[in-house]
């Protein structure tokens, strides 16, 4: 096969994602759809903002079809979404990728220092994408403190009031879809469409 | 910043791939829809459901001072009718798996030991209020009754035709209260009036208003509760 590739495309490096890397994207990706549009499903029930008389979302952005089933879907994904971050947390730590792969001071002072553009870059989608894991944890411990609010009071109490809560829980949604619009961006700015794709093939 | 996007041609790889999101996307377009919600939903309650009453402790849940009662964020949900009940006739049923069956007026209720707890009602839809209830604790009707060990759970009744079952753990928590009392006042008729169930470990579904009849039984029947019998979870704990 890899002579059918040719010469001049030999020369660029293929990036090789480690395969535990490649299933943490993909599982990612997809149980957050569903935890985004069961989770709105849950919000239309009593809008965060406004309350019964506030802005509900369309219909076509809601999964499980009423209050019911929205929450059905949404305590089922949880497993789904949060095991597999725990599993990806996992891989990081116990091959060290956080010494390599994250951000770290050396790309917070390139950020501020560096006059190589593609220095530059490259460091703003390392601490774009190191964000990201805070956010997703983020909407974990905000959930649980909102599903048992009583059992895991102390972890409800961090966030103050029930509205806090929820506002937080609700604002990560809008967060992560920014940072993974911009991670993207990044992505092909650094690497093109040949970094993206060595993350999801 | 200036975003250089590569040029970008369809190949039969890439087409396969899109048709892949493509089919994701007619799976999410069935939003809006119920889209095995159902089917979801019970293949992972029983696994929730060991979750939730592994975090269940006897040990009181910690309270609120009255300073943070939040008179106004009680909302009303009622799914028919809000039956008119005569305090001076009211009677409540005792029954089941039980040693001594009893029925208590609102006096003979009055006598028992009383209870006030300030918590958090946690509605299913979102919202919450801190409220002050005080009633009669759950416990002690059982103490008098004295459930037979077969027993399991608890079903309570409702004036209006609703219906609850509750898990016999959290049915003899010692802050699940049947209350007539709601922040300071008698209780209202729309809060559930005579006699209501008020509990800081479930969610406000499972707390039935206008309780009449309270039975102990050691198996649950096809029908759960009103709402869970249209697919809400059964457990509901927080």
């Amino acid at each position: 096969m890899a002579s059918a590739i040719p010469a001049k495309k030999k020369a660029l490096p293929i990036p090789s994602q480690a395969i535990l890397a490649k299933t943490f994207h993909w599982v990612n990706i997809i149980s957050l759809l569903f935890m985004m549009s069961s989770g709105l499903q849950i919000y239309n029930a009593n809008p965060v903002f406004g309350g019964r008389g506030g802005w509900h979302f369309p219909n076509l952005l809601l999964l499980g079809g009423w209050l019911g089933g929205g929450r059905d879907w949404h305590f089922a994904v949880m497993w789904i979404y949060s095991l597999n971050l725990l599993a990806y947390g996992l891989f990081v730590f116990i091959s060290r990728r956080w010494e390599r792969r994250f951000a770290s001071s050396s790309d917070i002072k390139a950020i501020r220092v560096s006059e190589n553009v593609k220095r530059k870059s490259y460091a703003w989608h390392r601490l774009v994408y190191t964000l990201i894991i805070p956010i997703l944890i983020l909407a974990i411990a905000s959930g649980l403190a909102m599903y048992k609010p009583v059992q895991l009071h102390w972890l409800a109490s961090l966030f103050g009031d029930w509205q806090t809560l929820r506002t937080v829980h609700f604002i990560t949604v809008p967060t992560v879809l920014l940072f993974t619009f911009v991670h993207s961006l990044f992505g092909l700015k650094v690497g093109g469409t040949r970094l993206i794709k060595s993350m999801f093939v | 910043m200036s975003l250089i996007l590569p040029k970008r041609t369809l190949s039969r790889r890439h087409l396969l791939q899109l048709s892949g999101l493509a089919g994701l996307g007619l799976l999410l377009d069935g939003c809006g829809t119920s889209l095995f919600s159902d089917q979801v939903g019970q293949a992972t309650e029983p696994l929730n459901q060991a979750i939730e009453s592994l975090l269940l402790s006897q040990k009181p849940v910690s309270e609120y001072p009255v300073s943070a009662i939040e008179p106004d964020k009680l909302l009303i949900n009622t799914f028919e009718t809000t039956p008119q009940i005569d305090p001076a006739k009211f009677q409540l049923a005792i029954a089941g798996e039980v040693a001594h069956p009893l029925q208590l007026s609102m006096a003979d209720l009055q006598k028992l030991a009383f209870t006030s707890m300030v918590i958090q009602h946690v509605c299913v839809e979102g919202w919450a209020a801190i409220v002050q209830w005080g009633g009669v604790r759950l416990q002690d009707i059982a103490t008098l009754v004295q459930p037979k060990s077969s027993a399991r759970y608890v079903y309570f009744k409702s004036a209006d035709g609703y219906y609850e079952s509750w898990d016999l753990a959290s049915a003899l928590h010692p802050q699940t209260l049947m209350a007539y009392q709601k922040n300071g006042q008698p209780l209202s008729v729309d809060n559930g009036a005579p006699l209501r169930l008020a509990s800081p470990v479930k969610l406000g579904y499972k707390q039935s208003k206008w309780v009449t009849e309270i039975t102990f039984t050691s198996q649950l029947t096809s029908k759960k509760g009103y709402w869970e019998d249209f697919g809400y979870e059964w457990y509901g704990g927080i």
